[in-house]
């Protein structure tokens, strides 16, 4: 029937009809007196019904007209998008890092209902508990409706007794863990009650789900079969389900087993069940209902204060503290929060610095619209309507961003993923596209839409009536958004400031690291790690198996020297040890520190060169029998005994009533876990005193030390082929991945540094460019007067470099607050100052150039058409 | 956001019209509502039809606005029904009314018979 | 003031009787015709433009104004002269229904 009806099916007939209309409504609100016309909007909204097949509310007609707006602006959108998109993807990408390093929520039933519980000591505001305290706490508590514990051992696993054993992540669990945590396996069964009542009696396992698949190609038929664990057999009884990935954030656990079979799968103490000086299990509880974190607390401050009455040597001053998970994690590990908290403050400066770049390109805009404001003003829209639109535009815009971000995130996490610890224990980051992020990315890019939308959107909206209906010339609004955008550049600038002096501190202390030297040799070196506790040796056992294996490879060809430790600087299982120096007073409260520390033979200080600036090395006269000794590096003298002779001084070891150990020399202080450390105390102790199972063996080489790889291995299994050898590797490697773990760091800030000094120059030249256009009339009137082409060149520039100058000067004083809090920690060691001079001068030249192409554009301008540009 | 009533059934009438009509015809006696709709109807030598869906709205409300003020009767027929009668307002409203219908008659015809 | 769209219709095609306009004319021309008794709403008048312009009973072109400003001018089609002759007797037709229910003297409206 309505045939001309048709034609508008074409998208292309109703945006001209469209146009058409806004153009006819402007001419006739131009001849009408205001307001007579009445609400124009409404007028427009019914008119377009006509070529407009379904009807929408006002929210979709703004979208539907934001749409329109920003497809004839491909421009704007562009680079308002990539903005953006680089701003909240990196934002994105930190936030998928730090989930994974910290946030992420136990990956078990209900994760919010479950609470940790530690020890807390005056030395040590998170400990393990000890199994019996453990015990006790679960049968007396009511404010938890189950309590588990575990532990995360390394051990030696293989698959059939045939196989040379492989080191593993492990986890020896209680006996209610699976039924507890609400984990149900994906084969088999989990533990049963009574599998946790008699120590030793139940060699069954549980695979973990990755272990499962990787090493046994998700064979169903594992269930039933025998592993051999430690040299112990132990029978598979079921595999977990895929979403648990373990209690801890790094680690997959290979397997699960009864922590009843403690005792059998650690030689040496006999029975640690049943020590309750033994504190390293992680504790866990479920909320039982109508119970809370505080009465829990009330209730296991009661419990603590019980056991300490009733076994006073071991729980003297420990209080049983319950935590959140994520306080738990945070009081554990703080230099991981740092680092989240480090670099979470510098993606969202560069996300402020793209969000500022948007903004004024949307004051920019808003000049541009000014009479498309002031008609739709004076056809009653309400200012509120107005601001609403443009408010739909930016969300466009922004979750346009957002789906580019995602791509934007999902590079920079497979470059954050490169990330690993030293030793050949893999880490899995897991950092995926999942909902959290998901989430995440939302948020922020709607948290960026009303950064960069609200401003201008009531900027414009604010747009004077007349003047910009009768001209479009210069009013009041427009000059107060020339303003608003210098003080947005100003602000950018200041921030990639900051960014920048961030960026370039790190470049220089990662200089400095690489240049340093680290305090002990990283050439010519070669160990691996052993554990012939994993074979059921006794310590005594185990001392004769290092005896007779350093004998074999000290004979092998290309080897000069064999030496013991029971860590090397940067491996990641550092061990500690609690000391009582003699005459240091301690904190009120405090009775001893825990220092890193380790056992070492006499070959160890030799080899690795780390000299010995006092006193005696360890000889073969420290045998078990003699007196006690040992040696500390010079920053333990100076912490212990400041301007003392530590020589011939007493440590106490574990606690009061310890043995005493004489210091008999002062070694330098290295490095012993990160490159750029601060300096920290450190004892070591003769193996021979301090027999240990687990050791690394350290081979010094004449030539290359990898050529002694295949031989290191082979010597092992002559020995004994059931004993697992593990980071077996050049001591450099060790050097080499902790420095390219700094680098990914290193190349990250640095990145995001750079991507905020690119936005920020994109926000000056844009701002430069658009200055340039509004002028040229008066640069046109300025030259017809006499003025010459450096006379506009150096008008330009000037007005370019006076925001420059501004933001970095603001951004010097930022910087000087910021930079030290920045890179404060162990990550900032070694960043120093010579960064601030560089760097503003760095910036000034680069924002000459970003002013230097408008400038030259205005000096290039021919006056005559200069003069009669609109 | 409203939105113009869009009927354009073209023998619906104007809203007030409908209600002077209903006015004018309860002036007269008290009458039931089909009643009403039919005597319009006859009147008007069936140029006006009144559908019912038009036309007990209107009764509701004016009997609501207190125009109208009914009661149950019973009919010729021996039913019981609502019969309404006018009250004093609702006389002074058709008065008011009338006056309206007659300047916009007037200002229309002003405007179809203008000749330039 | 609440027309009829029919009647509304009608007073625009009417008013197109005598040559092009456009839609703030339209709107004085109804106002002034009407002795200022009929002011239609822009907001509705200018969707019935609209309405008309699609149905083929008004086109419009862009021409200059008096003032020489450019303005959208509507002008009467044949269909729509046509459709003016039938809205306008029915316009007749129902003001004098209106009238035989009023009684006498409804409304002096021509019919």
């Amino acid at each position: 029937m309505n045939w001309p009806n048709l034609k508008y099916i074409f998208p292309s007939r109703r945006r001209a009809e469209e146009r058409e209309m806004l153009e006819e409504l402007e001419a006739l609100a131009a001849m009408a007196e205001p307001g007579e016309l009445g609400n124009l909007t409404l007028a427009a909204e019914n008119a377009r019904q006509t070529w407009h097949f379904t009807t929408f509310d006002g929210t979709f007609a703004d979208l539907r007209y934001a749409l329109r707006t920003l497809r004839r602006q491909p421009g704007f959108v562009a680079v308002a998008v990539i903005s953006l998109a680089l701003g909240i993807g990196a934002n994105s990408a930190i936030f998928s890092f730090a989930d994974a390093l910290l946030f992420r929520p136990l990956p078990i039933a209900h994760p919010g209902e479950v609470l940790n519980v530690s020890n807390s000591t005056p030395e040590n505001a998170s400990e393990g508990l000890s199994y019996p305290d453990y015990r006790d706490l679960r049968a007396s508590n009511h404010s938890f409706e189950g309590l588990v514990a575990y532990r995360a051992p390394q051990m030696g696993v293989s698959l059939s007794s045939s196989a040379p054993p492989q080191m593993r992540m492990t986890m020896m669990v209680s006996d209610n863990f699976f039924n507890v945590l609400g984990i149900t396996p994906a084969l088999g069964r989990a533990f049963l009650d009574e599998e946790g009542k008699i120590p030793g009696r139940d060699p069954i396992a549980i695979l973990g789900y990755d272990f499962w698949s990787t090493q046994c190609g998700a064979d169903p038929s594992v269930v039933g079969r025998t592993l051999r664990l430690n040299g112990v057999d132990f029978q598979i009884v079921g595999v977990a389900p895929e979403s648990f990935t373990g209690m801890e954030q790094l680690f997959r656990p290979a397997l699960f087993v009864p922590l009843s079979m403690w005792g059998r799968l650690s030689p040496g103490s006999e029975n640690p069940v049943e020590d309750r000086a033994r504190h390293d299990l992680a504790v866990k509880g479920r909320l039982a209902t109508g119970a809370s974190l505080q009465s829990a607390q009330a209730e296991f401050d009661a419990l603590g204060r019980n056991l300490e009455r009733s076994w006073p040597r071991t729980n003297l001053n420990r209080r049983v503290a319950v935590r959140t998970e994520i306080k738990a994690r945070i009081q554990q590990t703080p230099f991981r929060l740092i680092v989240v908290t480090m670099l979470m403050v510098l993606v969202g400066l560069v996300l402020i610095i793209a969000c500022a770049n948007v903004a004024s390109l949307l004051l920019a805009r808003a000049r541009a619209r000014g009479r498309e404001v002031a008609i739709r003003l004076s056809i009653g829209a309400g200012r509120l309507r107005l601001v609403r639109q443009f408010m739909i535009e930016s969300l466009v815009v922004a979750l346009l961003a957002g789906v580019a971000a995602l791509g934007v995130a999902s590079a920079a996490m497979r470059f954050l993923s490169t990330l690993q610890v030293p030793n050949d224990i893999p880490i899995v980051l897991g950092l995926a596209l999942d909902s959290r992020l998901l989430t995440f990315n939302l948020c922020a890019a709607l948290v960026s839409c009303v950064l960069f939308g609200l401003a201008p959107a009531l900027q414009s909206s604010r747009t004077e009536l007349v003047p910009a209906l009768k001209s479009g010339g210069l009013s009041g609004g427009a000059r107060s958004r020339v303003i608003g955008r210098n003080i947005l550049v100003v602000g950018q600038i200041a921030l990639a400031m900051v960014l920048l002096i961030v960026s370039a501190m790190y470049v220089d202390g990662l200089r400095w690291i690489i240049g340093s030297n680290p305090g002990f040799r990283t050439d010519h070196l070669i160990s691996m790690g052993l554990d012939p506790g994993a074979r059921r040796y006794t310590p005594a056992q185990a001392h004769d198996f290092y005896r007779d294996l350093s004998a074999r490879i000290h004979a092998l060809p290309g080897v000069r020297s064999v030496a013991l430790a029971e860590a090397l600087p940067y491996s990641y299982a550092q061990t500690s040890v609690a000391v009582l120096p003699e005459g240091f007073q301690f904190p009120k409260g405090q009775t001893k520190a825990t220092v890193m520390g380790g056992a070492i033979d006499e070959n160890y200080l030799p080899a690795l060169r780390i000299e010995l600036l006092r006193g005696r090395p360890f000889g073969p006269a420290d045998r078990a029998a003699s007196p006690r000794v040992a040696i500390v590096n010079e920053e333990f003298a100076k912490v212990y005994w400041p301007n003392q002779n530590a020589l011939g001084k007493h440590i106490r070891l574990n606690s009061p009533d310890g043995p005493p150990v004489e210091v008999v020399g002062i070694a330098k202080t290295c490095r012993y876990l990160f490159p750029s450390e601060a300096p920290r105390p450190y004892v070591y102790l003769p193996y021979e005193q301090n027999q240990r199972s687990r050791m690394a063996l350290i081979a010094e080489t004449f030539g290359d030390p990898t050529a002694l790889a295949a031989p290191l291995r082979e010597a092992v299994h002559a020995a004994d082929p059931d004993v697992p050898v593990f980071d077996l590797m050049p001591v450099a490697t060790y050097e080499t991945r902790v420095i390219s773990n700094w680098r990914v760091f290193l190349q990250m800030v640095t990145a995001v540094g750079m991507l905020g000094l690119i936005l920020a120059m994109v926000g000056l030249y844009g701002l430069i460019s658009y200055s340039v256009s509004r002028r040229t009339q008066e640069i046109g009137l300025r030259m017809a007067v006499g003025a010459s082409r450096e006379d506009v060149l150096r008008l330009v520039l000037r007005q370019g470099l006076i925001l420059a100058f501004t933001g970095i000067a603001i951004g010097s004083a930022l910087a000087a607050l910021l930079a030290p809090v920045l890179t404060s920690g162990s990550i900032g060691q070694g960043t120093r100052y010579v960064a601030t001079f560089a760097v503003p001068l760095a910036l000034l030249a680069v924002s000459l150039a970003a002013c230097y192409l408008p400038a030259r554009r205005a000096a290039r301008l021919d006056p005559i058409r200069a003069l009669r540009h609109e | 956001m409203s939105r113009q009533p869009e009927k354009s059934s073209e023998a619906e009438l104007l809203q007030g019209t409908l209600d002077m009509l209903i006015l004018k015809v309860t002036a007269l006696q008290p009458i039931h509502g089909y009643a009403i709709a039919q005597r319009i109807q006859q009147i008007s030598r069936d140029a006006l039809q009144i559908r019912q869906g038009s036309l007990y709205p209107a009764l509701y409300r004016l009997e609501n606005r207190g125009w109208l003020k009914a009661d149950w009767r019973t009919t010729e027929g021996g039913r019981e029904a609502k019969f309404y009668s006018l009250t004093p307002q609702g006389r002074r409203q058709l008065a008011v009314e009338t006056a309206g219908w007659r300047r916009l008659c007037d200002a229309i015809s002003l405007v179809l018979e203008t000749a330039e | 003031m609440d027309l009829l769209q029919g009647t509304l219709d009608m007073l625009v095609l009417r008013t197109l009787l005598f040559g092009p306009l456009h839609g703030y004319g339209i709107a004085k021309a109804i106002r002034s015709t009407s002795n200022e008794a009929l002011d239609i709403e822009f907001g509705s008048l200018y969707p019935a433009l609209k309405r008309l312009e699609m149905k083929g009973l008004i086109e419009s072109n862009w021409e200059k104004s008096e003032l020489n400003r450019r303005a959208r001018y509507y002008r009467l089609t044949q269909s729509g002269r046509e459709q003016l002759h039938a809205e306008h007797s029915k316009w007749a037709e129902f003001v004098n229904a209106i009238g035989l229910v009023m009684g006498k003297d409804p409304g002096k409206a021509e019919g």
